[in-house]
């Protein structure tokens, strides 16, 4: 279990922690957009840097590292607002102002270190999309991998393949509601819900009549876990009136 | 017949140089890539059909032999003769009798098809004697040239195979280890990592399954060193990869070629099954019961596969992302098992390093920097090619013994080494001994080994622009402050180019070059402003004058220079009118020509071919017409 | 993908035969391809996906962020434009510059007729005849704007330049 510094701060944390499991330990803020505690670190956004000294260095040799996806080491010192550290923080808003200039996740990132007003060109096909990667890395983790990403550099996008409705999507909405920036669309209506240019049809639950999952992701789950679809159609009102009446025979002792 | 045994391969050695002693004269001719663009294959063609039509190869033991890149791309096609050592320049099918009848079987040489040297207009017949040549010391680079790269008997005959030999019939693979740690070596592909210590890490690495890698991705503009060594003496990588799998303890190997070099996929493959048809490769290699084969993978035309990380993801299948290096490619590289990973001349170098001790190596170059270096000396100098030199020659007497000095004459302005990771290096700085430390400190890196000259008439900030024009689209677009950041440096040099320069653009692009250095993922990122920091070190003076006069010293920025015609100087030769793509100039011959700056899109080809320096560039403003 | 021709499957079952069905062999199995029919056609795509076990998302992904492929027709002859640093000083943008002029399409374009496609593409490795111009399988070092025609092989022209 390593002990370590995060801004002077002492912690112990578990073998496998990353920085920044350490700093959230110290009670420290490190500002993220590409993480999300259950995914695979990414490393993408370049947000969450932190200068770091590991035993054996020179006193004052520090390295920018970014905290989601760097491990602890014991005695390691942590800085997470050096000069520098910070600096690279306001490049970073910048530049993802310039290319997300009506984005209010950006905007009050950006403001809150500094900026109001980005540096640089503003990107004429404005857009939400930050390219933090959440989407696809959802996608990819729940074993359906509808969307990637597509081409590269500045012209990366994510897209479904052809930029056509994904036949592997099972509208199950995990990209729509981790993206940051809710930059992903989608519409319910009629029993039906659509997403990425995709029809899907809802499953109802028997006893409430309402629209719970999607007949595709029911089917996903069921191939997954040998359950049949059918059960993946209860409502929250069912499971809480179905707990409601758990309750009503529990007997209450002493 | 596969070797089973050292005594084996020592016999088959004899019956290579029994083989080549049968022939008395060795013609060879160069089909690397840049001859064959000259039409090598003619030549060669022509050659084989002559000697076979005179039977010369039965009664006088007379060889065609095609090789490898012999590096003076320029002058080619080339045509060496052994024994006499001779080499021909710019030959024709139509030379083919008279270089046969003359210099083969009559021992003659023909002045005109020998090199001239430009400084003294001296010809020189003798290989060994053209300064080209004969500063240079060649070791990855040894038998490029001399052997046909689809002939392993050649390759052997030249020494292929003996260091492995001796690795496996006298060493441990930790033995195999300190000998390349004594050599000092360090990796060849611009990270200028320790070979030694890289092996080391992945030998410790637990685990049962591990590879050793090739990096044949050679993405830097202006470098083609590995390309001629997979092309030219495919064996010597090959040797290298089963010496470093014997130590590491590796069974699976890969080469990972790009996507843009064809002729060095035949010749690797050729390489491979002749190697493993002598047991040299596969099964009991050379009857040891030590096992690993190779397979080839073709990159799918990505710079950023260059990079290690991305280069693995790449051989996975994947697209070409780098990934954190906080866990290192020998613990968990492909597949998330301990690789190791090479560069082509890296590799090139074990071999020699076994065969002859790893003393031997490091008697050459600096303290640091070991060895010898394969560089590709090109752009505004005369003799541009493929040489390779001990660490700690000049940057001097790279560019102007070995490289004849600057085409035209012209001054030397500067030397661009490292591709898109390094810098530009001044004159002032023109006896720097080249080692990857002294590169560094100036503001440049070593990289793949390209160098490329340019005179004045090179735009520093043209050259820093073009270098972000080339990363922007090879960028993988991952993390924010490459892919955002280069773009956004390549709209202000837009801007800088045209002359519409702001005055804070220089402050922006450090606060923007030290975030791109301080925050991106991965060495492309972190590298990109390289280019751009050194031209400003050293050439800040231009890039003002873009800002403030809307000028551009080196007279190139096509929106910044106009041209025109010198009435004093012009004879009326007409070779502008000629050149100009877009009918701008009129004039009738012998009589004064005059450029129409209204249609003139300052492409600058009329004062290219002036040949009386009569044609001059001036900045645009100047020019008080109504038109720009 | 509806606007595409159909094209021939077999040379891509053929392909596939050739290597282990899985994700590894997704980038070789694409340069086969790109090299069969001149293109990624989508109908082979999805039937790489489905062979290798790769998910149709990851396939399209890999399709685009590689130079190599193409997702649509290219023209018979592809020529190619080195843009490396010695071909870029020595004059490669003046060669694009004569192409465009001469075909009429801008470089990733294809003429009309299908019969040419210009692509600038990375350094070749041939530096010391720079400017360098590839037209189909052919090089030609040392270019110059004005054999533009002698290139396009609209004149019989031999090796030399």
């Amino acid at each position: 279990m390593p002990t370590l510094t995060v801004n002077g701060k002492k912690v112990t944390v578990g073998e496998d922690a990353v920085i920044l499991d350490a700093a959230r330990c110290a009670g420290v803020h490190v500002p993220t957009l590409c993480q999300f505690d259950g995914l695979e670190p990414w490393g993408g956004c370049r947000l969450c840097v932190v200068d770091m000294w590991q035993q054996g260095w020179d006193e004052d040799w520090f390295k920018m590292v970014t905290a989601c996806n760097h491990p602890v080491a014991e005695g390691m010192r942590v800085v997470t607002a050096s000069e520098r550290v910070v600096e690279t923080r306001r490049v970073v808003l910048d530049l993802l102002l310039a290319r997300c200039p009506d984005t209010a996740l950006i905007q009050r990132l950006a403001a809150e270190h500094g900026i109001t007003e980005t540096s640089y060109e503003v990107n004429p096909k404005a857009t939400d999309c930050i390219l933090c990667g959440l989407c696809t890395r959802v996608c990819d983790h729940i074993g359906v991998s509808a969307i990637a990403s597509v081409n590269r550099g500045f012209g990366r996008e994510i897209a479904p393949p052809f930029h056509q409705a994904p036949p592997d999507c099972i509208g199950c909405l995990a990209c729509a509601e981790v993206c940051p920036t809710q930059c992903i669309p989608y519409s319910e209506a009629a029993g039906s819900r659509r997403i990425w240019d995709k029809d899907f049809e809802m499953l109802r639950d028997p006893a409430t009549g309402e629209a719970v999952i999607t007949k595709a992701q029911a089917e996903h789950f069921a191939r997954r876990s040998g359950v049949r679809p059918g059960y993946f159609a209860t409502s929250e009102t069912s499971k809480r009136r179905a707990m409601a009446a758990t309750f009503a025979k529990l007997k209450v002792v002493g | 017949m596969r070797i089973e045994s050292i005594a084996q391969f020592a016999a088959l050695q004899e019956q290579a140089r029994e083989r080549a002693t049968s022939r008395l004269q060795q013609i060879m001719v160069c089909c690397g890539t840049g001859c064959l663009a000259s039409g090598s294959k003619k030549v060669a063609e022509a050659f084989a059909a002559e000697v076979a039509k005179r039977e010369l190869d039965a009664s006088v033991g007379m060889v065609v032999k095609t090789t490898g890149c012999h590096g003076f791309c320029e002058r080619g096609p080339l045509v060496a003769l052994l024994p006499s050592g001779i080499l021909y320049t710019k030959v024709k099918p139509s030379n083919v009798e008279q270089i046969i009848d003359k210099t083969v079987l009559g021992g003659e040489v023909i002045p005109s098809l020998t090199y001239k040297n430009p400084a003294d207009g001296q010809r020189i017949a003798a290989y060994t004697e053209i300064p080209f040549y004969k500063h240079q010391t060649r070791v990855a680079m040894r038998n490029i040239g001399r052997i046909d790269p689809t002939d392993i008997l050649d390759a052997i005959v030249e020494g292929a195979y003996a260091g492995l030999a001796k690795a496996l019939s006298e060493m441990t693979p930790e033995a195999v280890i300190e000998e390349v740690a004594v050599a000092g070596q360090r990796g060849r592909g611009g990270a200028g990592f320790s070979t030694s210590r890289k092996w080391r890490s992945c030998r410790r690495a637990p685990g049962d399954r591990r590879f050793v890698l090739c990096n044949g991705d050679e993405g830097d503009p202006g470098a083609f060193k590995d390309r001629s060594i997979m092309e030219g003496v495919p064996h010597s990588v090959l040797e290298g990869m089963v010496i470093g799998a014997w130590a590491v303890g590796a069974h699976e190997g890969y080469i990972y070629v790009r996507d843009e070099y064809p002729l060095a996929v035949v010749h690797l493959t050729i390489a491979l099954e002749q190697a493993r048809r002598y047991g040299l490769l596969g099964e009991n290699i050379m009857g040891s019961g030590f096992d690993f084969d190779i397979k080839i993978s073709r990159g799918g035309g990505a710079f950023v596969c260059g990079e290690s990380s991305a280069l693995m993801r790449s051989l996975e299948g994947k697209i070409g992302e780098p990934r954190a290096k906080y866990v290192h490619s020998t613990d968990k590289g492909l597949f998330d098992l301990p690789t190791v990973l090479n560069n082509v001349e890296t590799w090139a170098g074990i071999g020699a390093i076994i065969d002859r001790g790893g003393k031997w190596f490091a008697s050459m170059g600096t303290d640091r920097s070991k060895g010898t270096k394969a560089f590709s000396l090109v752009g505004k100098v005369k003799n541009t090619g493929l040489i390779e030199l001990p660490m700690g020659t000049t940057l001097r007497t790279i560019i102007f013994d070995i490289g004849g000095g600057i085409l035209g004459d012209r001054p030397f302005k500067a030397v661009q080494t490292g591709g898109p990771s390094g810098g530009c290096v001044p004159e002032s700085l023109l006896d720097l001994p080249v080692d990857y430390e002294r590169l560094t400190e100036a503001g440049s890196m070593m990289g793949s080994g390209g160098m490329i000259v340019m005179d004045d008439r090179t735009c520093m900030v043209d050259v820093a622009r073009y270098f972000l024009k080339f990363l922007t689209e090879e960028s993988c677009g991952k993390c924010v402050p490459c892919r955002e950041g280069l773009q956004q440096l390549l709209h202000i040099f837009d801007r800088l180019v045209d002359g519409r320069g702001r005055k804070d653009d220089i402050a922006k692009i450090e606060r923007l070059a030290r975030g791109m250095q301080l925050g991106s993922l991965c060495e492309l990122g972190k590298s990109a402003p390289n280019p751009v920091l050194s031209t400003l070190r050293y050439f800040r003076s231009e890039y003002e004058a873009h800002i403030h006069d809307r000028s551009c010293p080196a007279g190139t920025c096509r929106e910044l220079t106009a041209y025109e015609i010198i009435p004093d100087l012009c004879d009326g030769c007409h070779a502008c009118f000629k050149a100009c793509p877009v009918d701008a100039i009129t004039g009738t011959i012998k009589e004064l020509h005059v450029i129409h700056h209204d249609a003139c899109i300052s492409c600058g080809a009329c004062f290219d071919v002036c040949p009386t320096a009569a044609i001059r560039t001036f900045p645009k403003v100047e020019l008080n017409t109504e038109v720009v | 993908m509806s606007e595409q021709p159909c094209v021939d499957l077999a040379k891509a079952e053929a392909i596939l035969g050739k290597y282990p069905p899985e994700e590894p062999s997704l980038i070789q199995v694409l340069q086969d391809v790109q090299r069969a029919y001149n293109f990624l056609p989508c109908d082979v795509l999805v039937k790489v996906a489905d062979a290798l076990g790769v998910p149709l998302a990851h396939v399209f992904s890999v399709a685009t962020f590689y130079k190599a492929f193409a997702l649509n027709p290219q023209g018979d002859t592809i020529i190619k434009v080195c843009t490396g640093t010695a071909c870029h000083i020595r004059g490669a943008g003046q060669l694009v510059e004569e192409l465009v002029r001469t075909l009429g399409i801008r470089p990733d374009q294809t003429t009309e007729d299908l019969k040419f496609t210009i692509k600038t593409v990375n350094c070749v490795g041939a530096c010391a005849m720079a400017p360098v111009m590839i037209v189909g399988e052919k090089y030609w070092g040392n270019a110059k704007p004005a054999r533009m025609t002698k290139y396009l092989g609209k004149g019989r022209g031999d090796d030399e330049n």
